[in-house]
């Protein structure tokens, strides 16, 4: 029990600094993407690549790589950033894009400057769609750090690739039903945020 | 095309199996998920077809138990297995030293499962504690008794398969009397050699033919209390098999040495050569 | 205070704008009346820059456009358009310190003047300072948007039809607490684009007439009725 705690806590470490890693990136990078449609569609198109490269290739690749790579739980969660941008990077945009045109142009006229337009307009209205990209990026990290057991990386992909050796279906249900819980939880958690973002925001 | 020629075709088609010999369907070689299995398997497959067995090759499967449950169920026809892992963690028999013992035990169990226990390849492929070989030196290691000099602060990592295993860490820790404050990491067994090597973790558990252990200055400790029984490398066949392609594999007995198979090993770990090219140049006494 | 001198909008090879040249006086109230497509708006969002003309000059308090800082312009500018625009997270009383805020203004005074506003808007501060712009109907959204258009005292008010998505009682109602609202302004330019004739005539003592991009008739307002150009004639008898 204790190991499955242990291995629980590891687990929710490395998918919460990742994906606090890839909003620290991913909201600066939509924004981006959002004030300079070219260069941000570049952008766009690289995440989206990457987030089509399977999980495990992508943790082989970085294995041998000098600074980020390894094995344990830094190539784990170098992956996960790179798989949870895309979902964080697109809401953002999406969330910009969606601001209302009319206010947009109002707060223009009234004299904001591009950053006070951003910080004290976009950004706020855009809040919600941000939250639910932030959501997707979290339980799509619970499910794809599973596999950070197969790097060294812990959590509880360990106790799924043990009962997979062993064939000991018990073992690997003790590993992938805390897993597939923990998704649920941040699901409805995180649903929960979206939810008062967009009710401070106006548009309940 | 008419009704006659459609019951013709039909009838023609459910005749086929029965007179369809073992000769016609392809023998399936499967192996465990290391490097030394996938050789092994690609000895087999490479002995059978040059006897005109025709071959399918399940090579890389998974694990020890992924590749009985396998064999059991017909999706592969032989792969090689290790006695003392046979008796301890298949047969989930208490472990022994006595070589011919385990031995029998070993084939007369596989036989009750409508398995061939046979042939013998020639080498034992035991486990290896391995630590880097300038710790070894500073804290005066020779044997896994010494171990206990440095439980509190070494950092365990081991394949899946060990961490779990009754003739693994489990059992190697109570009759040793050790008591490591670590837990062990687990990791894709290929990696635990990269991993020690690059300090992340202190203790591994490789195996004896492994063909990286020199060249990255590491050291096998010694098993003082003979905690491990004996790992004899034996051909694991179903009963059944045409006769042509059970005397090919049964020409493997005793071709294989610890140093040769180790050779084998580094070729590919070591060298990175492709496994079919290094088992074909392969001549076997 | 502000001048167009030989202004041209171009998009796409249509001239919105074609060689306009206009002289706007402080303090004067007018009117911009055309059909759609005209260049009104256009002609509007000149002024604030937010269309940059594609030759020729706009020339506002003595400096042109291109020269201007925008911002620090634009905050002395109040612009209401047809959508009241609201900010939808911020309440009421928010929405209207929005410029004060810009200006750093301290905030008793911003207080004062926002409940000063809306009362004279007649919407009761009390009643509706903490609400949120999706607890407002139509009219009453645009009254607050108003209200955050003048609070700063500008010395410009740019209007786009700012009454034509209400309806007609609504918009009557609104024309006459807009007037009144800036009728004690008496240094205030006011620019206010519309369709309507009798709105320009209500609210502007000089109404301007664009067609196709040009100026046709530039008219005080009670020399309106009898003009003589055809498109007037025509506004007239609508």
């Amino acid at each position: 029990m204790s190991e499955l705690l242990q291995l629980t806590g590891q687990h929710l470490l490395i998918v919460a600094i990742a994906v606090t890693i890839a909003i620290a990136a991913g909201v600066p990078l939509g924004t981006f993407a959002h004030r300079r449609r070219r260069l941000g569609g570049i952008a766009l198109r690289i995440t989206d690549v990457v987030q089509t490269i399977p999980s495990l290739a992508m943790f082989g690749f970085l294995i041998p790589l000098p600074l980020i790579g390894g094995i344990g739980a830094r190539p784990a969660i170098v992956a996960l950033v790179l798989y949870s941008l895309l979902p964080i990077v697109r809401s953002t945009l999406v969330g910009l894009d969606r601001v209302d045109a009319n206010v947009r142009e109002a707060a223009t006229a009234m004299g904001m400057t591009d950053r006070q337009l951003l910080w004290g307009v976009e950004l706020p209205l855009a809040t919600p769609a941000i939250v639910a990209g932030i959501r997707i990026a979290s339980v799509t990290a619970i499910g794809v750090a599973t596999i950070a057991a197969a790097v060294g990386g812990g959590g509880l992909g360990t106790l799924i690739f043990r009962g997979v050796s062993m064939v000991d279906t018990r073992l690997i249900l003790s590993g992938a039903l805390p897993a597939a819980l923990l998704a649920i939880a941040a699901d409805l958690v995180l649903t929960q945020v979206e939810r008062y973002f967009a009710r401070r925001r106006g548009e309940s | 095309m008419n009704r006659r020629t459609f019951c013709l075709l039909l009838s023609a088609l459910c005749l086929l199996p029965s007179s369809c010999h073992r000769e016609h369907r392809p023998i399936t070689v499967g192996s465990k998920n290391f490097t030394e299995s996938v050789i092994l398997g690609e000895l087999l497959a490479q002995k059978l077809e040059a006897a005109g067995c025709p071959v399918e090759r399940r090579l890389n499967m998974g694990g020890t138990f992924v590749c009985d449950t396998a064999i059991r169920a017909g999706s592969i026809d032989a792969y090689v297995e290790y006695s003392g892992t046979a008796l301890t963690a298949i047969l989930k028999q208490p472990s022994t030293s006595d070589r011919a013992r385990v031995d029998a035990l070993v084939r007369d169990a596989y036989a009750k499962r409508g398995l061939v226990w046979s042939p013998p390849l020639g080498f034992n492929n035991t486990f290896a504690m391995i630590v880097r070989r300038a710790d070894a030196q500073r804290h005066g290691m020779r044997t896994i008794s010494d171990l206990a000099k440095v439980a509190a602060t070494y950092r365990p990592g081991f394949g899946y398969e060990f961490t779990e295993r009754p003739d693994g860490w489990p059992g190697l820790q109570r009759a040793y009397g050790l008591q490591f404050a670590h837990a062990p990491r687990t990791m894709d067994l290929g990696l635990t050699y990269k991993a020690l090597a690059a300090g992340e973790v202190d203790l591994i558990a490789g195996n004896s033919t492994d063909g990286l252990i020199d060249s990255l200055g590491l050291i096998v400790l010694d098993d003082d209390k003979h905690f491990f029984p004996p790992y004899d490398a034996v051909v694991v066949q179903r009963t059944g098999l045409e006769s042509r392609c059970s005397s090919a594999l049964a020409s493997l007995r005793n071709t294989i040495d610890d140093a040769t198979m180790r050779r084998l090993n580094y070729e590919v770990d070591g060298k990175k050569r492709a496994v079919a090219d290094v088992v074909r140049e392969l001549k076997l006494r | 205070m502000i001048e167009y001198r030989d202004v041209s909008v171009l998009r796409g090879g249509t001239a919105i704008l074609d060689r306009v040249t206009l002289r706007i006086g402080k303090g004067e109230r007018v009117a911009y009346l055309g059909r759609s497509g005209a260049g009104k708006t256009t002609a509007l969002k000149v002024i604030n820059g937010l269309i940059a003309p594609s030759s020729g000059d706009v020339v506002v308090d003595g400096t042109s456009i291109a020269q201007h800082a925008l911002p620090e312009l634009r905050r002395r500018i109040g612009y209401v358009l047809q959508q009241p625009a609201l900010f939808p997270h911020r309440n009421v009383l928010d929405n209207i310190a929005t410029v004060p805020r810009l200006l750093q203004w301290p905030e008793e005074r911003i207080r004062a003047e926002s409940e000063r506003l809306l009362e004279q808007l007649e919407l009761p501060p009390a009643t509706f300072g903490a609400r949120f712009p999706r607890m407002l109907s139509g009219g009453q959204q645009q009254r607050v948007a108003i209200a955050r258009a003048l609070i700063a005292h500008p010395e410009i008010v740019l209007c786009d039809e700012p009454f034509s998505a209400l309806d007609p009682l609504i918009r009557a109602e609104l024309q006459t607490l807009f007037r009144n609202a800036t009728r004690d302004r008496a240094a205030t330019t006011l620019v206010f684009v519309t369709h309507d004739v009798r709105e320009a005539l209500r609210i502007a003592e000089r109404v301007i007439v664009f067609d196709a991009g040009r100026v046709v008739a530039d008219t005080p307002a009670d020399a309106f009725m009898n003009h003589q150009h055809p498109l007037v004639r025509r506004f007239v008898e609508a």
